[in-house]
């Protein structure tokens, strides 16, 4: 990049805004009595943003001023060393549709980049073309396929561009392409050292970012990385027991390492003790549930008794499903030698659950209503003294009164 | 209790300001500032959203239908003379490439050039929402690329270069094979394994196997099932349940994308078309779901954003309608919730295909 500055004065000395890693990458010039002075500045180091200004210090015997100079950007169509290479502009026809106004900076990167795909051409300046095009644009898929065959053309070095990565996500931590580039350096390297302490930082920004649980789950996965991930997952949900993520993540790591049989009885601990702390949590509910219905929730002995004693004092709606699941599954799990009269009084209990649901838990009224006249059809008896559930129109008919739009 | 909430909420009475969402729309089929480089790619979905959004809110005569006709079939990667590109072909997204302008073939022998999944769902999709017949669209040539986008695991990279590949893809790729009436652009059982892998422990879908269950991804599933047509193939009874549960559990107002997280407008679609699949969506609060669509709503430039007091995209204005259009909002054109156009422009596509079995013979020429 190129900085123009006028002036009757001399420069004796530049120093650019950057970062303090970068200042080794600018050079000075010095020129006598010249009105425009180029001062050129290599190009910085690519994991970082062009600098906002150029602070030169310039003296002027006997006064010493520091200005602030905006660089210059000077065009790929200006600069000689891409004087071979004929832009390529985007041609959307005579109506072009959703156009992206797009300044003369923007256009003229573009038009070179789209020049250098044209004739496949690999080279440095190319691979640094591909830097500035992702600057204005790190979206663009094609840039990053490009980037990528140039690497290994050109034998770049990987582990710089791990740097390179390593910022660009650090700015733009929600965008696909950047973190399924980390993914192909790291491939390459085949070295996942950074990743799991690169992605913990990601997760201290952003505990819940969709992408960085992605990759931490692949890099995991691939690496056998599992030995220290429960902890990782503790410490996450000590400073936020609601982070589904984690416990997400939590699932993640047991299943693939003790699984659930030896582990279900302390998994069922931590979650009854995670529900105590914090009774509205949809994540902890969802969870027991989770480890618990591939064998049953009717399965596991004594846990009925305990979420029954919960419900006196750490009461949710999530709490009461979960009943409701509870009393289900025994309904449709019931064993030959289990009496009818057993199984009305289940189902009575998990209709009184419905009830107090569609009271509890308002905006699902109509759904736990449905709920329980469908386990009604299911599993009442023909017995005609049993008491209609409330609210209980004829099955076919949906409840109205909502969809009638005032 | 309910009465005294219903009472505060006609006070609250937020009126739908069609007009300004028309225009939203056509502001976006124009022109776009800098800022919104990012969308650059993927621009053709940006047309999606604004052609189909015009067409919610029945207001596609305020555009010229042929102009954008032309402009999408600028962007389909056509076969070479010798057809070397074949597994490459499908639709762009846009002409950041630089191949020059054209709306036919043969296409033109590029390093780079090739389509991309979502940009020949979308682009067939607009074709269709705007009454075109398709005679012009290479079917084999993107089925061919289609194909060459499945992985073993049944799910599809986004473009034949390579791309991180998973469950919104295979969206992309079902709703393709149901436009063109032709599943073999993919392997549709593995596809369902890798779907069935995507579920989890608690019953919504992640975007892979052990990944965290979310409504953009449960959506992608099921839709791709209910295009299928293995919904109950591919799932047990039991586990049709639990999937609603999961789903009826996200609105909290709105809908949210996953347990604990914010409501956003564009789960409104994304979790209530899926409950319509499903046939419980009869069982959610409209009212609630309706005030927190439109409290997103931006009444000056129109269209809606994720949350109140934001900026208002293309992407959250389709949907918001689309969620509008779900609960039977007077004065919006009802939507197909599996392949996410008005039923009306599905009505042209049913019409399309049968005009296609019908005819002996000519429905596969190649261009």
């Amino acid at each position: 990049m190129f900085a123009i500055i006028t002036l009757p004065t001399v420069v004796l000395d530049a120093t650019a805004n950057l970062k303090k890693h970068e200042l080794e990458n600018v050079s000075c010039c010095a020129n006598v009595n010249v009105n425009r002075l180029l001062l050129s500045v290599n190009a910085p180091h690519p994991c970082c943003q062009w600098p906002r200004a150029l602070t030169c210090t310039i003296y002027h015997a006997p006064l010493v001023s520091r200005q602030e100079i905006p660089p210059v950007f000077l065009c790929f169509r200006d600069r000689k060393e891409w004087a071979d290479l004929e832009p390529v502009p985007q041609d959307d026809g005579p109506n072009p549709v959703v156009k992206i106004a797009y300044s003369e900076k923007f256009s003229d990167v573009y038009d070179y980049f789209r020049a250098l795909l044209k004739n496949d051409e690999r080279s440095e300046r190319a691979f640094a073309l591909t830097s500035e095009a992702i600057e204005l644009n790190a979206a663009n898929y094609t840039v990053w396929h490009y980037r990528r065959v140039l690497l290994q053309a050109l034998s770049k070095d990987l582990r710089e561009e791990m740097r390179y990565i390593t910022a660009i996500i650090e700015e733009q931590p929600k965008n696909y392409q950047v973190w399924h580039h980390r993914r192909m350096v790291v491939e390459w390297l085949n070295d996942p050292s950074e990743e799991l302490e690169f992605i913990a930082d990601i997760l201290s920004q952003d505990a819940k970012n969709y992408h960085a649980w992605q990759h931490r789950q692949w890099v995991i996965q691939e690496y056998k990385l599992w030995d220290d991930e429960l902890d990782f997952v503790e410490n996450l949900l000590e400073e936020d027991v609601r982070n589904n993520s984690a416990w997400n993540q939590r699932h993640f790591v047991i299943s693939h390492t003790s699984g659930f049989s030896d582990a279900m009885e302390r998994e069922i601990q931590y979650c009854l003790y995670q529900i105590k702390k914090a009774p509205n949590n949809e994540s902890a509910w969802n969870y027991l549930k989770g480890i618990l219905q591939p064998l049953g929730l009717s399965a596991q002995p004594g846990l009925l008794e305990r979420v029954l004693e919960l419900k006196q004092t750490h009461c949710s709606p999530y709490l009461l499903a979960f009943l409701f699941d509870c009393y289900e599954d025994a309904l449709e799990n019931s064993k030959e030698n289990v009496a009818e009269e057993e199984q009305q009084k289940t189902l009575k209990k998990a209709l009184e659950i419905c009830q107090l649901l569609a009271q509890e838990d308002t905006i699902r009224k109509e759904y736990w209503l449905f709920l329980g006249r469908s386990l009604k059809n299911k599993h009442g008896s023909s017995d005609p003294s049993d008491e209609p559930l409330a609210d209980d129109p004829e099955p076919s008919v949906p409840v109205s009164e909502q969809q009638e739009m005032s | 209790m309910a009465e005294e909430e219903s009472q505060f909420e006609e006070f609250e009475q937020i009126d739908f300001l069609r007009d300004r969402h028309v225009r939203f729309f056509q502001r976006t089929l124009q022109v776009l500032p800098e800022r919104y480089a990012s969308l650059e790619t993927t621009r053709l979905t940006i047309i999606f959203f604004a052609l189909s959004g015009l067409d919610v809110l029945d207001a596609l005569d305020v555009i010229d239908r042929n102009t954008m006709i032309e402009w999408i079939y600028s962007l389909q990667v056509l076969p070479t003379e010798d057809q070397v590109n074949l597994s490459r072909c499908g639709f762009r997204g846009s002409s950041h490439i630089g191949i020059p302008y054209s709306t036919k073939g043969p296409g033109v022998l590029h390093p780079y050039d090739s389509g991309h999944v979502a940009m020949t769902y979308t682009g067939l999709c607009s074709l269709l929402i705007l009454g075109d017949d398709l005679s012009r669209v290479n079917k084999q040539a993107c089925l061919a690329g289609l194909r060459a986008l499945q992985l073993e695991d049944g799910s599809f990279y986004a473009v034949p270069e390579g791309s991180e590949n998973d469950i919104r893809f295979i969206y992309c790729a079902a709703s393709i094979c149901y436009m063109l009436d032709d599943w073999s652009g993919m392997d549709i059982q593995k596809a369902i394994e890798y779907i069935r892998g995507s579920l989890s422990y608690d019953n919504g879908f992640g975007q892979g196997a052990g990944r965290e269950s979310h409504g953009g991804w449960t959506y992608c599933a099921i839709a791709s099932l209910c295009l299928m047509g293995r919904l109950e193939e591919a799932l047990s009874q039991r586990e049709l349940d639990r999937i609603r549960r999961w789903c009826i559990m996200r609105q909290q107002s709105g809908f949210q994308g996953r347990p604990n997280k914010p409501v956003d407008t564009c789960y409104s679609f994304w979790v209530g078309a899926t409950l319509e699949l499903l046939d419980v969506f009869q069982y959610t609060n409209f009212d609630k779901n309706r005030s927190f669509i439109l409290s997103t709503q931006d009444r000056l430039v129109g269209g809606f954003a994720k949350w109140p007091d934001s900026h208002p995209d293309p992407l959250h204005a389709y949907l918001g309608l689309c969620g509008l259009s779900l609960i039977g909002e007077p004065s919006l054109r009802k939507v197909h919730p599996a392949l996410n156009i008005t039923q009306r422009a599905f009505q042209h596509v049913q019409q399309l295909q049968q005009t296609w079995r019908d005819s002996t013979g000519s429905c596969s020429r190649q261009h």
